[in-house]
Formats: structure tokens, C-alpha cells, sequence
């Protein structure tokens, strides 16, 4: 604790990337409103999307520049360099996703949508840089209303309200049970700081038990694990495309970033224990049978998929599973190795996004079936698809086998001598196999299978997606530079870690 | 039974209620009303324990539980904003006829 009396110029200097986003987002719609009013929409699109990702860099460069540090009331609101890499990564990838964004053409409220995911980015900023439980709920919320609107926002189609509705039904329980859990956690310390209630917290009381369940299904639901998933494949499928990028990638961060925080820091008291046979209360048994449950149900669903964003969205599911793997072992080296694997997964999952939404603008829709023809008539495009499922399925030198691979060592090395999370690991290393079924799947759809009717080697080129052309190329390069060469990203977060534990 | 144990008895069973109602309605305010519901439980929960805590100077179960009505009146803003462009597309709210996407 630095100091009881926060000052401003403390609080300003740790939320100046948050207000520099806050202005960028009341800018982009002014403009929008005021300035593109005769402009076309793929104009206005471009320049809102353009503007904000403008911002997000500016905040970002802030960020590598200034290196904002301190502790705001005792973990109220923090910066240290394993924040300040997160919330770099978190800004890159919400980049990403307006460059998609720019040039579409499914809503005329463009700079409202802009706006949207800048204050979806600042909740997500706020929620990394925090160990409070209050503050920790005003972000997600913040995060989770920004999402429920962003994944509506295509008023012409009828699935991308039905989608929405649910998640936000979903969300709205989910939010509830985090709130119970909360409350229940407050009653049991008396605070709402995370090291306070990890303080008084000495083995597993009836209450406790409750506490840990409510908070695994609130944030299991923010992470899309099973069985909290239900809405995950629906709004894979029906959101617009940089919507269901947004929610599948900077969102996931943020929220395994959180969930981590609070079963280390807050429930350290009541770890429990998920060794194959010798199954010790706890949380960690909990998150242990969400992880294989996810993982299981995650991949074998995945197979029976014909359009490729539910099959995306299921095999998100078990990528959850494997990440919740470094929730389990709870070391600094799996907090690295979870970084690392979710900010990669979240690169590729987004260029999948970018290409799918190029293949969906040309032929309207995102079945298997349809994309017969695609590497000969965008070499370039299939060729990416290709990396990022590749790198999905865990293929070296992609960024995906490197992410899985230092996961599964970070569980094995979380205590060398008996290994308990083995049974894990061989789950997670066998059903990951599966996945590669249904990955080579979609690319023997683009590359192997002759297209029925020859329409579909034509270039029947759309306007307007210029920029997410590019954008794919650029994650591609992305995910084979971090497969290649993992300690570009791994260095700086190894050395970040001692000074959080 | 204490004044704490009775406060927590009313809040879980309150939880209980809204959770039943939110998982069982069709209709998809009444859902709304029953996350609603569940939301206050934990306000309660939060009230009962700050007032019966060894510390009330501190108000942050008070200060909790504003902080949590305030976004549950955002949550129901936007909730009610995506039924109603909802009910415009398919003119009712019934959640069993929202069953196009499957899989």
C-alpha cells in the first residue's frame, strides 16, 4: 500500500489511457455526426474506425512511454509493467478489431459503434488494472453492456437480435451470480480488496463454497466455458463479424486476466486439490471439471459444425478449457503462459473473423460447404485462413503450438514432483487432437474440394474491404513471427512477473 | 436465529425466486424481472453485512450496493432496448419462438 490518501495526479496518471479512449470515442461520433453527414457510409465507417484505432494507439503509446505505476488505495486501481503489457496487448487487439470494422456496411450508426468498443476497451482496461472486487463488477458490467449492443447492432437481420437477446439474458444471470458471489465474499472479509479476503479466508466454510461456485459460473459465462456456453455459438454465428471478433478475443483477455486474480489472490485460502483420484475441496476441483468439461464437450461438438463461425465459436469453448489448464496450476509461470497463449488465440481467432466476414460479403453465407473455390480465387486469403486455424489447431512453428505447449509445461512444473494435474494435461493434449479434425476440415473445403459450379473462381470483389484484406495479412504475419520467435512477447512478461507475486 | 442469519435466509431466497423465475419464464421480461430479482438479493446481502460487520464506519457494502443498483438500471436500459428491437423483427417475446440458430 502506497499511500491511504490517493491523490489525483496519482488517479490521473494511472486513467489517462482510459479518458485518452473516452475522449477518442465522444470525438468519433461528434465527427460522424457533424462533419461525415454527406459523406458515404464506407467513408464515414472508414474515418470513425481510422479515428479510433488512431486513439487506442495513442493510449497505448502512452502507456510504453510514461510506464504509469502505483497502487491507487490498496489495489483499488494499479499499474505495474505486467499491467502495462496487458493493457498494450488489449489495445493491439481492439486495433485489430476496428480495422475490420472499417469499411463495413451493415449499420448506418457507424460512430456509435465506434464508441461502443472503445468503451467496451476502457472497462477492459480498468479490469486488468484492478484487484477490488467493486471495481472488478462496474468494469465487467461496463464491458458486458458495451458487448449485449455491439452484438445487436445488425438491424437488418432478425438472427442478430435473437442472438443478442439471449446473451444478454444469459449475461444478465451470470452478472447476478457474480453479484452474489461478491456480496457473500464481502461478508466474509469485511473488504473488497482481493488480498484482504485472500487474507481471511482458512479453508473451505458453507458459505465460501457458495461464494466460489457463484464467481466460477459468473466468470465461466465472460469466458465461455462449458456449461456456461450456451450463447457463445449463437453469437459466433449471428453478431456482425467485428462484434464476434471483439467478443471472442480483447473480451476473453480481460476476463481470464480477472478470473486468474481472484482464485489466486482472493480464494488462496481454499485451494483444494484435483489430483486424478484424491480430490481435496476447494476451488481448484471446480475449475479443474469446468476446464475438462469444456474441453470434451468443446471439440466433439465442434465436429458436427457446418458453419464455420459455430464451429469457431465451439472450438472457442475448448480453448477455454485449455486455458482454465493455468488457472489450475496458479504459478507465475502460468500466468505467463496463459497470457501468451490467450493475446496469440486471440490473433488468430480474429484473422479467421477477417477472412470469414471478406468469404461472407462475396457469397453470402459462412457454410463449409460454400468455400469450395477459395484458394483459387483468393490465394492470399485462404492462405491465411489457413494459418490461423493451423495455428488454432496447435500446428508448429505457429503461435498456437508454442501457446499450447508452454501451457501444458506450466501445469506439469507447478509442482514438479506429483505432477496432479497430469490427468489434465492428457486430456487437454488428446482432445486437442480431435480439434485437428475439424480445423483440416475447413481447409480441405478450400483447398481440396472442387467448387460445384464455376462462379465460385470468379473475383466477385466487394468495396470496402480493403483494410481487413490487409488486416488478415498482417495477424497472419503476427501468429508465424510469435510462433517463431515466442520470446518477443514471452521476455517481457517474464520479467514483469516477479514484481506481481 | 440472529438478525444476520435472517437477512441472509430473505437474500438466498429471494436469489432463489429469481433465479426459478428467470430459467422457467418464456416470456423474456419476466426473465429480466427475475435477474432483477436476483441482483437485489445480493444488495441485501451486501446491506446485512456491512450493517451487522464489526465495522460500520467503512460504507463500502453501502457504497457496494448503490454502485450495483445503478448498473442494474443500466442492464435493464439495455435489456429492455434489445427486446423491444427484438419484438419489432418478430413481433413477440416469447423466448420458445426464438429458436432460429441451433446447432
Amino acid at each position: 500500500m502506497s499511500s491511504i490518501q490517493p491523490t489525483y495526479s496519482q488517479l490521473l496518471s494511472l486513467a489517462i489511457p482510459q479518458m485518452i479512449l473516452v475522449g477518442t470515442a465522444l470525438l468519433a461520433m461528434s465527427i460522424d455526426l457533424l462533419a461525415l453527414r454527406r459523406a458515404t457510409l464506407s467513408t464515414r465507417s472508414a474515418a470513425t474506425a481510422i479515428l479510433g484505432s488512431l486513439g487506442c494507439a495513442a493510449a497505448a503509446a502512452y502507456i510504453a512511454i510514461i510506464h504509469p505505476n502505483g497502487n491507487l488505495l490498496g489495489g483499488v486501481l494499479l499499474g505495474n509493467a505486467f499491467i502495462q503489457l496487458l493493457q498494450i496487448a488489449i489495445l493491439a487487439l481492439t486495433i485489430a478489431v476496428l480495422l475490420l470494422a472499417a469499411g463495413s456496411t451493415f449499420t448506418r450508426h457507424v460512430g456509435e459503434y465506434v464508441l461502443l468498443i472503445l468503451m467496451a476497451t476502457v472497462g477492459m482496461l480498468f479490469l486488468v488494472a484492478t484487484q477490488d472486487l467493486l471495481v472488478i463488477f462496474v468494469s465487467i458490467e461496463l464491458l458486458s453492456l458495451s458487448l449485449y449492443t455491439l452484438a445487436a447492432f445488425n438491424k437488418q437481420s432478425r438472427f442478430s437480435w435473437e442472438a443478442a437477446l439471449k446473451y444478454f439474458l444469459f449475461g444478465g444471470m451470470s452478472a447476478a451470480f457474480l453479484l452474489f458471489g461478491f456480496s457473500l465474499l464481502y461478508g466474509l472479509s469485511n473488504s473488497t480488496s482481493l488480498s484482504e479476503i485472500g487474507a481471511h479466508i482458512h479453508g473451505l466454510s458453507p458459505l465460501l463454497a457458495i461464494a466460489i461456485v457463484c464467481v466460477a459460473v459468473g466468470l465461466g459465462f465472460k469466458v465461455a466455458a462449458a456449461p456456461f456456453h450456451f450463447w457463445a455459438p449463437d453469437i459466433y454465428q449471428a453478431a456482425p463479424a467485428p462484434s464476434a471478433a471483439f467478443i471472442a478475443s480483447g473480451s476473453k483477455v480481460a476476463s481470464f486476466i480477472v478470473f486468474f486474480q481472484l482464485a489466486s489472490i482472493g480464494f488462496a485460502g481454499a485451494q483444494g486439490s484435483a489430483t486424478w483420484g484424491h480430490f481435496v475441496r476447494g476451488w481448484i476441483p471446480v475449475i479443474a471439471l469446468v476446464a475438462a468439461l469444456s474441453m470434451v464437450l468443446g471439440n466433439f461438438v465442434a465436429i458436427r459444425q457446418s458453419s464455420v463461425r459455430r464451429l469457431l465459436a465451439y472450438s472457442a469453448v475448448a480453448h477455454a478449457g485449455y486455458m482454465l489448464l493455468a488457472l489450475t496450476a496458479h504459478t507465475p509461470q502460468s500466468l505467463a503462459a496463459l497470457v501468451y497463449y490467450v493475446v496469440t488465440y486471440s490473433a488468430a481467432t480474429i484473422g479467421a473473423f477477417a477472412v470469414l466476414s471478406i468469404v461472407e460479403a462475396q457469397t453470402g453465407s459462412d457454410r463449409i460447404g460454400d468455400l469450395p473455390g477459395l484458394s483459387r480465387r483468393e490465394p492470399v486469403l485462404s492462405f491465411c485462413l489457413a494459418i490461423f486455424l493451423l495455428s488454432l489447431a496447435g500446428i508448429p512453428p505457429l503461435a498456437g503450438f508454442f501457446g499450447k505447449f508452454y501451457l501444458f509445461v506450466a501445469a506439469l512444473q507447478s509442482s514438479p514432483e506429483s505432477m496432479p494435474l497430469l490427468w489434465l494435461v492428457i486430456l487437454a493434449i488428446a482432445t486437442s487432437a480431435v480439434s485437428l479434425y475439424y480445423y483440416l476440415r475447413v481447409l480441405k473445403a478450400s483447398y481440396i474440394t472442387t467448387p460445384e459450379s464455376s462462379a465460385a473462381l470468379t473475383s466477385g470483389r466487394v468495396s470496402g474491404e480493403e483494410i481487413p484484406r490487409v488486416l488478415c495479412v498482417l495477424l497472419a504475419a503476427a501468429v508465424v513471427l510469435l510462433g517463431a520467435w515466442p520470446s518477443l512477447l514471452l521476455r517481457p512478461l517474464l520479467n514483469a512477473l516477479p514484481r506481481v507475486f | 436465529m440472529t438478525g444476520l442469519q435472517a437477512y441472509l435466509l430473505l437474500s438466498s431466497l429471494l436469489f432463489a425466486i429469481g433465479l426459478a423465475g428467470a430459467l422457467t419464464r418464456r416470456n423474456a421480461i419476466l426473465v429480466l424481472i427475475g435477474i432483477e430479482l436476483m441482483l437485489n438479493a445480493a444488495n441485501i446481502n451486501f446491506i446485512a453485512f456491512w450493517h451487522y460487520g464489526p465495522a460500520t464506519t467503512y460504507i463500502t457494502g453501502v457504497m457496494f450496493a448503490i454502485f450495483s443498483i445503478s448498473v442494474a438500471a443500466a442492464e435493464a436500459a439495455v435489456g429492455l432496448a434489445i427486446i423491444v428491437a427484438a419484438y419489432r423483427h418478430s413481433h413477440t417475446i416469447d423466448l420458445d419462438s426464438m429458436n432460429s440458430l441451433k446447432g
